[in-house]
This record gives structure tokens, C-alpha cells and sequence, in this order.
């Protein structure tokens, strides 16, 4: 009897100290979960997000936990439909001129940002001007580097409002783009959010506006808690191409996709646009949830450095083994186990979600496994140079981005394949890995990945592999140098409709399935989950949710 | 008394400052470019990226950075972190959190881990014991992110007892499981700690000569059994307070609760130095002044120490 009233003594005291927990902790409990009448017009659905890693600032954001919100809630002068289409949204009309290196823009009447202040040319030049100008510090500068005076704005303490020469405005609602040089695909960029129009109330305080926005966009912000949430609701002015059917988007924030699965499961969450790895392989046949897994727009593959030894690129001895490599990888093997089907074996250079893909380029046999081919292909090459026992081929990939499967199943696919001595090279985080393929210092063949900023063919293929984009000053990592293939991609450049230029684009992306400067993998597949009783469930050519149509 | 605290209060200082060094060359030597970093794939437009790094002393040398993090910590200015918000704002959000989770753990694992003990130390071999024993043995050699992972699909997945997950302004209900799981494996060893020493003591001199006194069992044991079988747990417990605000990463992370170790974790990953020391800095201060707390309580659970 001693011990049980001993016992209560310990259970008063422990729920004392509860009750005075629980009165510091406040009302959080009610916040998470929503119940009501399913398609409700009003209802609030909360979507997954993470912490900014930037202030919300469109030219300072090329990371998804800002940029989502952000394109919620601002309108560019185009917009893109789910399929990756482009079509006018700010603007009336963007008129190409001089061979696509002069572009006359007029906007649309009746524009507002949420704060009343009308859109006009100027809250467009004055938002570029800003984000090329380097005392600004902007992180997507690199998009304006194509508008005349971009390199007058990059010199060490130039002044803050110095302008881009190039931006001329005509009248309030018209203006001129020159470019340096011509560019079909301009006016396709434009719906990236770094072109994104910004209000006067910016230029005058932009580090409050980047705590909060305004924005002219489909919804309107409300509110960020830090680590907590940021908190959207809809913009009743908006009358652009995709307007809200909810009453507003909550990103909440997580710093994991494992508990955001968790609270689909438990309904406490409705929308979660990826699919953590340990439910790869369950979350279609999990009754909990709504599965989504279509083809999706990041392009996955792995290059080798230029000069790396018997893969020399551009010469037959390293295109023979690139070729044999690549031929030795079993691209639905790996999808189908690893990936546990979410991804879809490449069979191009961009993705089946953009306008410009193609599955039936010519030696597109190279991507297919081939173990017999892939074999002479691979003894060719020894009769150049030989491949000793002691020579080893590497995969390098980092850590931190759950890629390490993927890599283990090539390095056995290849090893099994043509019998050689072959081994991943795990690198611990991105920032690492990112360094030593920035400096050139990697001696193994690395993983690539690609997701795109604005559907168009031009976004996989010149930031990648042009040869203005090698040797350090853009993303041409296995620092591929072809001049046909540059032919290609100004001649694609200037033509003068979208159809002309996707000829060039496969012409060009021919030559690289030839010279394989990198070798494409799988596409990732828009794969991600809502809660049940969540409608309009679908995802964009970007891998995301269609926010403005989740209604429950 | 005055003097011994004293001179451990003053300790404290080359402690500090030894750690902050320690980790501010850590996260200096990690290899890998911040800057770099914050363009992703995209390329690196190199006049902004130097832009940014003179804005973050990144282009000094790194005992000039140390020593500016240090001028200004004086001030309680810890600069600010990639994002533009003052760290000392970011840590002043996380860190209450964490104080609440790591005060639900303490107390779960102090009077649940010392209350089983006892029983089982008192009635050694009966079957209780023994299922307490097993019990504490399973929570210890399973690792707590396979018990949070279990408890969050049963308990809040599929049975919806509790909430699923906590959030940044976690009340108590949301707490529950977190801090059951951040506790259960200290608790454990509590347990099996307090059964040693009490089955111990219970069968030394002083224990029988108190009996043959003629005193009760209620006041040998608590008087006598106890009081000297706590010296070891509270030693324990002080060290625990430490490592539950400092190791509550995973826990943190599997039930998303925005306190110390999800920021420390962030923190490391954005290669954001000033962010990761001043948590650090904050962590061995607590460490430290537990130390102190529990030296302090073995005068009063044990007379015969004094401190000179």
C-alpha cells in the first residue's frame, strides 16, 4: 500500500509540472488540422514547405523553399500551363525584332499589386536592374547576363540603382528589351520568378519586403513565422491565367520529408510534393494517402571531366568507353528496383514533360543496355589504349541527397557488365562536391542533375553543355566544346517559331548522344502525395503541386 | 563555499573561449564553399559571390574571423545568418522549444526511470523486476530513431492518439511522444542504475544497523537507502541535461520540432559558421553550469563532501 501511495505522490507532482509546460506552450494544437465540407472554395490547404534560405526577394531566390511561395505570388509577364506551355500573362504582347535581339514588350491594362499600386513597365526594369546589379548581391543575377549593360553592372561598387542600359521604357505600359545576343527562348524565360515585377515599396526598404512581399500574383501574403510557416491567402484582384479555387495556400514548414509523409498519413497535412525514400517503394499502394507519379521534368545523369583518363572527351578512345559505360547501365532495371518506379529511363537530353523532347533521336541506342555491344565497344577502345587492372573508374556523388542507391546499383551494372574495376566515390555533402567539380579537382566520373527554370529545350541544353557555359563560367561541368553543336543552338536561337528550333535542338542534342559529355539516366518522376479528400491533386511540368486548384 | 564557485565560475571562461576556437575551426575547415553553395547547381556569378563574402568576413582570414565573432558576441551581437535574420533571434525562437522538450524528457526519465528502479532494486527477483528489466533493456539497445519512428506510425499514424508532429510552438500534448522518446533511453539506464545501487546498499552495515536500531523499513529505506543510492543518478541526470538540448537532433528532426538541434542541423548544412558556434557556445555553457549543479548537490545528498 506504501508504494502505490508513494506512486500517486510522483504521478501529482509530474502532472503539476505538465500543467505549467502546457500553459507556456499555447494553443499550437488547433492549428495543424482542417476539417470541413469537401471543394470548399474557401478552405485553406496546407502544403508542405521548408525554411527560406533567403529572404523572399524574387531575384535572391533559386532555392524551392522560397521560390515556391514566390510564385505563388507574383505574376510575370508570361505564365506556364501544367504541360510546360507558354502563354501571355502580365504582358499583352512580346514583339521580337532584329533576329530575336530586340524584343518590344507591352503589358496588359488593369494589373495591381496587392498594396494598390499599378504594374507598369517601370516596376519591371527597375526589378531587373536590381537583380543584375552586383552591390546588390543578387543570386540570380546570372539571368539578366543576356540584356545589354549587364557587365557595366558588375563592376566592384557600382551604384546601387545604376540601370541595365539595355531596358528602355517607352511609355508606362510599354518597354524594350536589347539583348546582347539573339535569343528565341526569351520571352519563354520570362516566367521565371527572377523576372518577376516589383512595387515602388521594394526599392525603398528591401529588406522589410523581403520579410514581407507584395506581390501582384494569384495569392497574397499574409504571413511567415520563421521555421513555422508562411501563410497565403487569395489575391481577389488577380486576373490572370490561374487564379486560386482555394482560400489560400499554408507552406508548412519541415525540415524533413519523412514527418511531412507522417502527416499526410495522418490527414494533418494535404499536399507534399516528394516522396521521402522510405516510402519510395510503398506510397502507391498506400491506402492512406493519394499517390501521384507521372514523368517529371529533373534530368538525371552522371558526366565525366573532360580530361579524364581513357575518357578524354573528343577522342575515339573516350568516346568508345563513354558509349560502352553508358550501354552497360540498365536504365529500366534501375528505375524499376532502385527507384522503386519513381523515375523513367532517359532516352533524351531534356524530359517528356517539355516541349521539344523527342524518343526518337538518331543513336539514341546509346542509352539503351546493350551488355554485347557495350563489350566490343569497350575492347575496341583497348586496342587504342589499354585498360589495365590497375586503372579504376569512380562514380562521385554526394551524400546528402539520397543518391547513394542509384550509384551502387551503376557501379555493380557496370562492374558485372564489362568486367572491370569499377567503385562509387560518396562525397559528404553537396557544398563538397559542388567545390571540387566547380575547381576541376574531380578524378571520377559525378553525378549531374538538372531541373529546369522555364520549360523550353534551350534550359537543358545550353546552360550544359555550349561552350560558353565550360571552363568555369556556367554549368558545363565536363567542359563539352563543340562549335557545331554552338552553331546549332544560335541557329535554334534565332528561329523565328518554337517548331524551327526544336529542329536544331535535336539536331544538336544528336551530336551529344554521339560525343556523350554526359550520359543521361532517368528522368525523376513528379512523385508526391495529398491526404485523402484533397481534389485537384496534380502536378506541373515543374514536379509541384498546381497549388491554386488543391480544394478539399 | 563562496570561494570554490568562484573559481569554477571563472573557470568557465577559458572553457568558452577554448570550445568557441575548437568549433570555429571546425566549421572553418569543413571542406566546401558556403557561397558557392547558395547558387545550387546555377552558375556562380563570381562578383556577387564576393559581394557576399565580404558582407560575412568570409574573405578574411579565419582568426580574423574568429576574433570579429568574438568582439561581437561581447555585445550580444552574433551577426547574421545567410537568410539576413540576426542569429541571436533565430537561437531565441529555437531555444524555448527545446528547453520544454528537454524539461518533458527530464522529468519522464528522472521519476519514471528512478521510481522502476527502486521497485526493482527493493524486490529484486520477482517477476516484475524482471519485466522491468527487459523493458530497460530493449529501450537501450534500440536506437531512438527506430522507437520514434514506431511510436509516431502506431500512436499517431494509425491509432491518432497524439499528434503526429510538433511544430515550432509545441504544447504539451504535442510534446508527449517526443519527449517520451528523447527520455526512454536515459530512463533506462536510470533504472538499471538506481536497481544496482539501491540492491547494494540495501545489504550494507549502516542499512543493518539502522534495522537493529529498531527504525522502520519506511524510514531506512528512504532515509538511508535512497539518499546514498542517489549520488550516482543525480551525477547522471546533471550530465543528461546537457546532452538531451544538444542531442535532440533526431528526435527533433523525426517529429519536426523547430528547436536546437533542427537549427544546428540547418546550420551545418548552409556551412553558416557564426550560426553553428553560437549554438555550440550556448550548449557548453549548460553543460558547464550543470556540471556546477550537480557538484553542488552532492553536499547535500552526502554531508561528508565539502568544498574547499
Amino acid at each position: 500500500m506504501q508504494k502505490s501511495s508513494k506512486l500517486t505522490v510522483v504521478v501529482a507532482a509530474l502532472s503539476a509540472a505538465v500543467m505549467s509546460l502546457s500553459a507556456c506552450g499555447g494553443s499550437s494544437d488547433t492549428a495543424s488540422t482542417d476539417t470541413s465540407t469537401s471543394g470548399n472554395t474557401d478552405q485553406v490547404m496546407s502544403v508542405y514547405g521548408c525554411e527560406p534560405a533567403n529572404p523572399l526577394i524574387p531575384t535572391n531566390t533559386n532555392e524551392v523553399c522560397g521560390g515556391n511561395p514566390i510564385d505563388l505570388l507574383f505574376a510575370k509577364l508570361v505564365a506556364y500551363d501544367d504541360k510546360g506551355k507558354t502563354e501571355n500573362e502580365v504582358a499583352k504582347e512580346i514583339k521580337a525584332s532584329d533576329e530575336n535581339k530586340k524584343f518590344t514588350i507591352t503589358l496588359n491594362d488593369g494589373w495591381k499589386f496587392t498594396d494598390g499600386t499599378a504594374v507598369t513597365a517601370e516596376s519591371f526594369t527597375k526589378a531587373w536592374s536590381y537583380g543584375a546589379n552586383v552591390s546588390n548581391a543578387q543570386l540570380s543575377s546570372s539571368f539578366f547576363q543576356n540584356i545589354v549593360g549587364f557587365s557595366d553592372l558588375q563592376k566592384k561598387g557600382v551604384d546601387k540603382n545604376a540601370q541595365l542600359s539595355g531596358l528602355k521604357v517607352v511609355d508606362d505600359k510599354t518597354f524594350t528589351v536589347d539583348l546582347t545576343s539573339p535569343s528565341s527562348v526569351f520571352p519563354t524565360s520570362l516566367g521565371y520568378s527572377a523576372f518577376a515585377p516589383l512595387p515602388d515599396s521594394f526599392f525603398k526598404d528591401p529588406k522589410a519586403f523581403g520579410e514581407k512581399p507584395v506581390g501582384n500574383g494569384p495569392y497574397k501574403f499574409e504571413s511567415w513565422t520563421h521555421n513555422d510557416s508562411i501563410k497565403l491567402v487569395k489575391n481577389d484582384d488577380y486576373k490572370g491565367v490561374a487564379p486560386a479555387h482555394n482560400g489560400g495556400i499554408t507552406f508548412k514548414m519541415y525540415t524533413d520529408t519523412e514527418p511531412a509523409y507522417a502527416d499526410v498519413q495522418a490527414g494533418n497535412l494535404d499536399a507534399l510534393e516528394t516522396v521521402p525514400a522510405s516510402a519510395s517503394q510503398t506510397f502507391t499502394t498506400d491506402s492512406s494517402v493519394q499517390a501521384y507519379n507521372k514523368a517529371g521534368s529533373v534530368f538525371q545523369s552522371f558526366s565525366f571531366p573532360a580530361t579524364l583518363k581513357h575518357f578524354e572527351l573528343g577522342t575515339k578512345e573516350g568516346t568508345l568507353r563513354r558509349q560502352a559505360v553508358s550501354m552497360a547501365i540498365n536504365r529500366k532495371q534501375l528505375v524499376d528496383k532502385v527507384l522503386g518506379g519513381i523515375g523513367t529511363p532517359a532516352v533524351d537530353f531534356i524530359s517528356p514533360v517539355i516541349p521539344g523532347y523527342s524518343d526518337s533521336l538518331k543513336g539514341n541506342g546509346v542509352l539503351k543496355y546493350n551488355k554485347d555491344e557495350a563489350k566490343k565497344l569497350w575492347a575496341e577502345a583497348d586496342e587504342i589504349s589499354k585498360w589495365t587492372d590497375s586503372d579504376k573508374l569512380t562514380f562521385a556523388y554526394n551524400t546528402d541527397g539520397g543518391a547513394k542507391p542509384v550509384y551502387d546499383a551503376i557501379v555493380n551494372q557496370v562492374k558485372n557488365t564489362l568486367g572491370i574495376n569499377v567503385a562509387t566515390n560518396p562525397i559528404p555533402t553537396f557544398s563538397e562536391f559542388r567545390n571540387s567539380i566547380t575547381a576541376r579537382t574531380m578524378k571520377s566520373a559525378f553525378r549531374t542533375g538538372w531541373q529546369a527554370d522555364y520549360p523550353s529545350a534551350e534550359n537543358y541544353l545550353s546552360p550544359l553543355y555550349s561552350s560558353a557555359a565550360a571552363d568555369g563560367k556556367g554549368s558545363n561541368d565536363g567542359d563539352y566544346k563543340n562549335s557545331e553543336f554552338d552553331a546549332l543552338l544560335t541557329k535554334a536561337a534565332t528561329a523565328s517559331d518554337e517548331d524551327t528550333a526544336n529542329e536544331s535542338y535535336h539536331a544538336a542534342e544528336e551530336l551529344l548522344l554521339r560525343d556523350l559529355p554526359s550520359v543521361p539516366l532517368y528522368y525523376s518522376n513528379a512523385a508526391g502525395v495529398a491526404a485523402k479528400g484533397v481534389k485537384g491533386f496534380k502536378m506541373n511540368w515543374k514536379n509541384l503541386p498546381v497549388y491554386q486548384e488543391l480544394t478539399k | 563555499m563562496g570561494k570554490y564557485l568562484l573559481r569554477r565560475i571563472l573557470q568557465m571562461i577559458p572553457v568558452v573561449i577554448g570550445t568557441t576556437l575548437l568549433i570555429y575551426a571546425l566549421v572553418f575547415a569543413l571542406p566546401g564553399d558556403p557561397v558557392a553553395a547558395m547558387f545550387g547547381d546555377k552558375p556562380v556569378n563570381a562578383a556577387v559571390a564576393a559581394q557576399i563574402r565580404s558582407e560575412y568576413n568570409l574573405d578574411k582570414p579565419f582568426i580574423i574571423q574568429y576574433l570579429i565573432f568574438l568582439k561581437n558576441a561581447l555585445t550580444l551581437d552574433f551577426g547574421n545568418t545567410f537568410a539576413g535574420q540576426p542569429v541571436i533571434a533565430v537561437i531565441g525562437r529555437a531555444f524555448p522549444v527545446t528547453i520544454k522538450l528537454a524539461i518533458m524528457a527530464f522529468v519522464f526519465e528522472a521519476v519514471f526511470g528512478v521510481v522502476f528502479g527502486i521497485i526493482s532494486g527493493l524486490k529484486k527477483g520477482k517477476w516484475y523486476d524482471s519485466v522491468i528489466l527487459i523493458v530497460s533493456l530493449l529501450l537501450i539497445s534500440v536506437p531512438t530513431f527506430v522507437t520514434g519512428f514506431v511510436l509516431q506510425y502506431f500512436l499517431g499514424v494509425k491509432w491518432g492518439l497524439l499528434p503526429v508532429t510538433a511544430g515550432s510552438n509545441p504544447g504539451f500534448i504535442d510534446l508527449l511522444m517526443p519527449a517520451s522518446v528523447l527520455g526512454s533511453v536515459s530512463m533506462a539506464y536510470i533504472i538499471r542504475l538506481t536497481r544496482t545501487e539501491v540492491s547494494s546498499n540495501i545489504s550494507e552495515d549502516y542499512v543493518r544497523t539502522a534495522r537493529a536500531k529498531g527504525m522502520s523499513n519506511k524510514s531506512v529505506t528512504l532515509r538511508h537507502v535512497l539518499r546514498n543510492s542517489m549520488i550516482p543518478v543525480v551525477t547522471y541526470l546533471g550530465a543528461d541535461i546537457g546532452a538531451l538540448m544538444g542531442g535532440a537532433m533526431i528526435t527533433e528532426r523525426i517529429f519536426n520540432i523547430n528547436g536546437i538541434g533542427n537549427t544546428l542541423y540547418q546550420g551545418i548544412i548552409r556551412g553558416e559558421g557564426t550560426l553553428v558556434v553560437s549554438i555550440v557556445t550556448i550548449l557548453v555553457l549548460v553543460f558547464v553550469v550543470c556540471n556546477l549543479v550537480v557538484d553542488m548537490f552532492y553536499a547535500v545528498l552526502d554531508p561528508r563532501i565539502r568544498y574547499v
